[in-house]
């Protein structure tokens, strides 16, 4: 069978190695792209939907003609053909239905791993201006929420529309029976529908605000856990757990909101197709007596009834689910149509220098001189982030390398030889030995398939380049005392490392990388003197003769820089040798540790 | 993996059978209406089979019949409304009842239980469970309790149908208890497994999004995309076990459900054919049959969403265990040996004195952190604990605060051994302050009153203008929400904030555990200063990565591997020429090389 087949062949393709260029300039076009990409399973599982559906609803039929020929007639063979036939019709159904499974999971997964790699993508390209253009928490959002919802969208579309062509189907079956009874069936769904939409409505608002209570008392929950060291150790236990309490009543009384509204939605849901039923059998009993239906039919028609009211059900969750996958797709839509920044629409200017110069930013005066071990330290915490990224090419105009402008090489060529390596820059979860080795990507394909056939002969090399930059950062003792060594999987962004051992491996990593420009923001801030001493003697004796700028002021750190550069106020305000600088004034009151001297 | 207690089986079924007796009259309603309810639900076949039976013989009074099933209609709407409520209200009732308990059982911790099982996995418990909790009370377990009293319903109307039909109906129950037993053991793990592959997936999204300056940096956009890839494959093949699974099940359950319908039509037709059974009964025992499919689903699908829900209740009242355990007892205030003179307060002037005698611990069996420590600190001094990453520097503050006890002797405070003092007074004499900096997501004030609730404003001004923070605090203002939801302090601001609560709580002994790492040097030396100066006259004992706080300190103690290798004030170890002096010099001597 042709769509078995084609089943293993598509879902062997999940993930899709490129997932193409989505239509993002509105939810509908995205989600028409989607479609598109997916025609053939979502073809499938509406197909498999309206037979799994058909066959449900024929099964009343079944069963009034087993009573009609069966037992009315009294035919004893009859009776056996029907109920055969209604096992068959069983037997189906069943059949339409697991393949109807499997068809819409294809479809589902397709959409949402789709998008999942597409977004995946972008954040990568948006790189540091993501943060700028929109709040991270609105796309964690997408990744957590959106891209599932979108999934559920794809997957509920053939059972939806099975309902449909069921309900359309009955309503059919009935009129050609007796079109009086069609007529109540086909005017009684719609106002049904529309009955129950009146109460759908104010019960997602109310469940809308529960979860949205839910989730605050969950944060205060996760507050207390988080701080519950500090709790512990300081008091105050009373105060949040009454805290606490508090919310917990709100939601349950938020909770019980819903309930009423869940309960009238139960009444007007159970009301309404039962009292239709009844007019059904009160109209069929008296077609009955008049001899123009037969017992069977009336039989069928009440099985019918009963049915319509669970396809109608379906209809109104899937309603549900498609709107929540319009409303993600719209997000999903608007994050991947972001634009990617001026740098991404410009071709470059110049190209990379053959020879390393002097990475200069005239605003504030710094220069890190090439192959040099340059200190900077900084009066004002602040000024050392905002020059690294100046320097680094994020943020603002005007900074040179050798004789060209910073903004007119290419990107990409800056990003790979200027590293800026910041705390706040992140330790990806998974195996340290993967995480900490980072071999940028290549940007030729060709290249980066070379790179992975070398890469067995290279592991070896690889692990030793790896210990060594792990030597040099002092972090060779974190490693030994994780369980399973560089193998063990690093999980939650290391949450589990104190602050001084990330510091440690965050700079371990940027010495993987081996970069023609490092620039280190406070790399030792969180580690102890005696480490701090012997990161400072290494890091300047690896680094030697390429260019380096550390902002710190630990006295250690710039004893051991080639020249230091001491930043006021956003400006180079003295250089020369930290044994020279401490004679100024100033700048011994930033990084003097010595009492007495002052 | 659990390093939290969780609760056997028993103690879960236990605890389940106290909630329900502790709720006997909303529980017994909510079943009895529920029950009504469904008994309404069945009179429709039963009338319709009478209808079938009379309409031929003529004897049939069709008005009244539909009167009555008009009533029926009526009253099944109506109570399965007043069902759902009540048993809404009930359960939104014992899940309130559930979190808040756990919450205070969580508040209740020994600290030395926090300190182990680490704060993730009390937050993991917090949100992982007390919502899967959440989602059992008010789908799961409603729609279950309405399902089994349906089934029992349906089941004893086809008894009283006609008992000839009982068998026929109840033909798919082998089947179907065979086919759910092999399916549900099969199952969870694989739902856990393929929740287990989203979570890894959507924490690897997560991670590409908030750390995309990272990947920008590094240049690891392809390693990103291939990150997404692999857990995608990883997702994809939980999925493919799951749909296999369902696969083997649904056809077998679909058809399971058709079976008894056609064995009551068949079964109960030869009967009638033969004159054992009346038509009516045939038809209303088929429709029946019928009716059965829609309850047995349900309680099909929710039995594995009851299955997690008891997991995550086991979990939630583990929690219970390790506040109410007494070995675990460092102080826990659930058990105050009253035998301690606690409650006899020392003469004023040995407030703050501390003695290690031959202490040695160890976190795991084979590896000593500390060993054989002996140190005497004095009433008021001030020592600072310095030397190398791992030599056990934190453990002794840990010791000391009496979160551990010491595997081999004895820790002394005022001649008091720490390790079984109560909470209450515990804090009183001693407080840790770890580099770990949590803002509470509540006001600045509030923040700050946790630590001395009866605090007016000029105290908690007086307190922030002494370590520094009173202008950003007077800037953010003391009525304004900070930390998650609200305004984000910074590491530096949350850690002098730590610092203001732990002078406003002005234990007898301080132990700052590199307290200060996240401010900037010059600010952590003014802030540690006017700490000292804010404290005067208590003991403080402060682990310290930078010299400059060892050498503002009376004494400091140099450890290597778990020994105290020097001690004496700075000036005394700079002449002694050991590790100490060799390190200071390399602060300053780096000049001179």
């Amino acid at each position: 069978m042709r769509g078995v087949g084609l089943t293993s062949r598509l879902m062997r393709l999940l993930p899709e190695p490129d997932p193409g260029a989505p239509d993002c300039r509105s939810p509908l076009r995205y989600l028409v792209w989607l479609t598109t990409g997916l025609r053939v399973p979502i073809l499938f599982s509406v197909a498999f939907g309206i037979l799994f559906m058909v066959c449900q609803a024929l099964m009343p039929a079944a069963i009034g003609r087993a009573l009609d020929h069966g037992l009315i007639a009294r035919d004893r063979g009859a009776l056996l053909l029907w109920g055969a036939a209604l096992l068959g019709l069983a037997a189906v159904q069943a059949a339409a239905s697991i393949a109807q499974d499997r068809w819409a999971l294809t479809a589902s997964l397709g959409a949402s791993f789709r998008s999942t790699q597409l977004v995946t993508g972008k954040s990568s390209a948006l790189g540091a201006s993501l943060r700028r253009q929109v709040p991270t928490g609105e796309v964690v959002g997408v990744a957590t929420d959106d891209i599932g919802a979108l999934g559920r969208a794809f997957d509920v579309v053939g059972r939806a529309a099975g309902s449909a062509a069921v309900i359309a189907a009955v309503a059919a079956i009935m009129i050609s029976t007796s079109w009086r009874l069609g007529l109540v069936v086909l005017l009684g769904v719609p106002l049904m529908l529309w009955v129950t939409g009146l109460l759908v409505r104010p019960l997602h608002r109310r469940k809308h605000r529960v979860r949205d209570l839910q989730g605050e008392l969950t944060g205060r929950a996760v507050d207390i856990a988080s701080g519950l060291r500090v709790l512990r150790g300081i008091g105050g236990e009373e105060q949040f757990s009454t805290r606490y309490q508090e919310k917990s009543q709100q939601v349950r009384a938020a909770a019980l909101r819903v309930a009423r509204v869940e309960a009238a939605l139960t009444t007007v849901t159970s009301l309404l197709p039962g009292l239709m039923l009844v007019i059904v059998i009160w109209l069929g009993a008296r077609y009955v007596v008049a001899g123009t239906l037969s017992v069977g039919e009336l039989v069928t028609f009440y099985g019918y009834t009963a049915y319509l009211a669970l396809a109608m059900r379906r209809m109104s969750s899937s309603a549900h689910s498609l709107t929540a996958g319009y409303v993600a797709a719209g997000r999903i839509a608007r994050i991947l149509s972001l634009p990617e920044g001026r740098e991404a629409a410009e071709p470059p200017r110049s190209t990379w220098p053959a020879a390393p110069g002097p990475l200069t930013d005239p605003v504030s005066a710094l220069t890190a001189p090439p192959g040099r071990f340059t200190a900077v330290a900084c009066a004002s915490p602040c000024d050392a982030s905002v020059l690294a990224d100046r320097l680094g090419g994020y943020a603002g105009d005007g900074v040179t390398y050798g004789t060209s402008p910073l903004r007119d090489l290419p990107r990409d060529e800056v990003r790979r030889r200027v590293l800026v390596v910041d705390n706040d820059a992140r330790l990806f979860s998974g195996p340290l030995r993967t995480e900490l080795r980072t071999t940028a990507d290549t940007s030729d394909p060709s290249e980066a398939s070379g790179t992975a056939d070398a890469a067995g002969a290279s592991g070896a090399s690889d692990t030793a380049l790896l210990m060594e930059a792990l030597d040099t950062a002092a972090a060779r003792d974190i490693v030994d005392g994780l369980p399973h060594g560089l193998d063990t999987v690093i999980r939650g962004s290391g949450h589990e490392l104190s602050g001084g051992q990330l510091q440690r491996l965050r700079l371990a990593r940027a010495l993987t990388v081996d970069p023609e420009v490092l620039i280190l923001v406070e790399p030792t801030s969180a580690v102890d003197a005696h480490t701090e001493e012997r990161i400072a003697a290494r890091l300047t004796a690896r680094r030697r003769g390429r260019t380096t700028l550390v902002f710190t002021t630990s006295p250690v750190m710039l004893g051991r820089a080639d020249s230091v550069a001491f930043v006021e106020r956003g400006r180079v305000v003295a250089e020369g040798t930290h044994a020279a600088l401490l004679d100024d004034r100033r700048y011994r009151a930033v990084v003097a540790r010595e009492e007495n001297a002052a | 993996m659990d390093r939290l207690p969780v609760s056997s089986a028993a103690e879960v079924r236990a605890y389940a059978r106290r909630l329900a007796r502790g709720h006997p009259r909303a529980l017994a309603l909510a079943v009895a209406v529920h029950a009504a309810g469904a008994i309404c639900g069945l009179a429709m076949p039963l009338l319709l089979g009478d209808l079938i039976e009379r309409i031929p013989r003529g004897t049939a009074d069709v008005e009244t019949v539909i009167a009555l099933a008009v009533m029926f209609v009526l009253g099944q709407a109506f109570l399965s409304g007043v069902a759902i409520y009540l048993s809404a209200r009930l359960g939104e009732q014992v899940l309130a009842e559930l979190r808040e308990r756990f919450v205070d059982d969580v508040l209740a911790m020994p600290l030395a239980t926090v300190e182990r099982a680490g704060t993730g996995e009390v937050v993991a418990r917090t949100t992982r469970d007390v919502g899967l909790l959440a989602n059992a009370v008010r789908q799961a377990v409603p729609d279950a309790m309405l399902a089994v009293t349906t089934i029992v319903m349906i089941v004893g109307a086809v008894l009283l149908t006609d008992p000839l039909l009982l068998l026929p109906c109840l033909s798919a129950v082998p089947v179907l208890w065979l086919a759910a037993r092999w399916y549900l053991t099969r199952a969870h793990a694989g739902y856990v497994r393929q929740n287990a592959a989203y979570a890894d997936l959507a924490e690897g999204l997560t991670q590409t999004v908030e750390g995309a300056r990272t990947v920008e940096a590094l240049g690891i956009a392809r390693r990103r995309a291939e990150r997404a890839d692999h857990d995608i494959a990883s997702a994809y093949s939980a999925e493919r076990y799951t749909l296999g699974l369902r696969t083997v099940f649904l056809p077998i359950s679909d058809l399971s459900y058709a079976l008894p319908v056609v064995a009551v039509l068949v079964i109960g037709g030869l009967l009638y054919l033969d004159g054992l059974v009346s038509l009516a009964a045939v038809t209303t025992g088929a429709l029946y049959a019928l009716q059965l499919v829609g309850p047995v689903d349900v309680l099909l699908y929710w039995l594995n969403e009851l299955q997690l829900s008891g997991a995550a209740l086991a979990r939630l009242i583990g929690v219970r265990g390790a506040s109410a355990d007494p070995d675990a007892g460092v102080g826990a205030d659930a058990a105050p040996a009253p035998s301690r003179p606690s409650a006899a307060r020392p003469p004023s002037r040995d407030i703050g004195h501390v003695t290690f005698k031959s202490v040695s611990f160890a976190y795991h069996d084979d590896h000593d952190v500390v060993r054989d420590l002996d140190l005497e600190i004095h009433r008021g001094e001030r020592l600072a604990i310095v030397g190398p990453s791992g030599a056990g520097k934190s453990t002794v503050g840990r010791l000391l605060a009496g979160i551990y006890e010491p595997r081999v002797g004895s820790i002394a405070l005022d001649g008091l051994p720490t390790a079984g003092l109560p909470l209450s007074e515990l804090r009183r004499r001693v407080a840790l302050v770890t580099q770990e900096h949590h803002v509470f997501s509540a006001t600045l004030a509030e923040n700050l009153l946790m630590a001395r609730p009866d605090a007016n404003r000029a105290e908690l001004e007086a307190a922030l203008r002494a370590l520094d923070a009173w202008d950003w605090a007077a800037d953010i203002g003391l009525a304004t929400p900070v930390g998650s939801g609200g305004l984000d302090l910074s590491p530096a601001q949350a850690q002098q904030l730590a610092l203001v609560r732990l002078a406003l709580a002005d234990p007898h002994v301080l132990v700052l555990d590199e307290a200060t790492s996240l401010l900037a040097s010059q600010t952590a030396r003014r802030v540690e200063r006017s700490l000292s100066a804010l404290v005067k006259g208590r003991t403080v004992v402060a682990i310290a990565h930078r010299l400059q706080t060892a050498h503002d300190a009376d004494r400091i103690a140099v450890m290597e591997r778990g020994r105290v290798v020097e001690l004496g004030s700075h000036d005394e170890l700079v002449r002694a020429g050991g590790s100490y002096a060799a390190l200071w010099r390399s602060w300053h001597g780096a000049s001179e090389n």
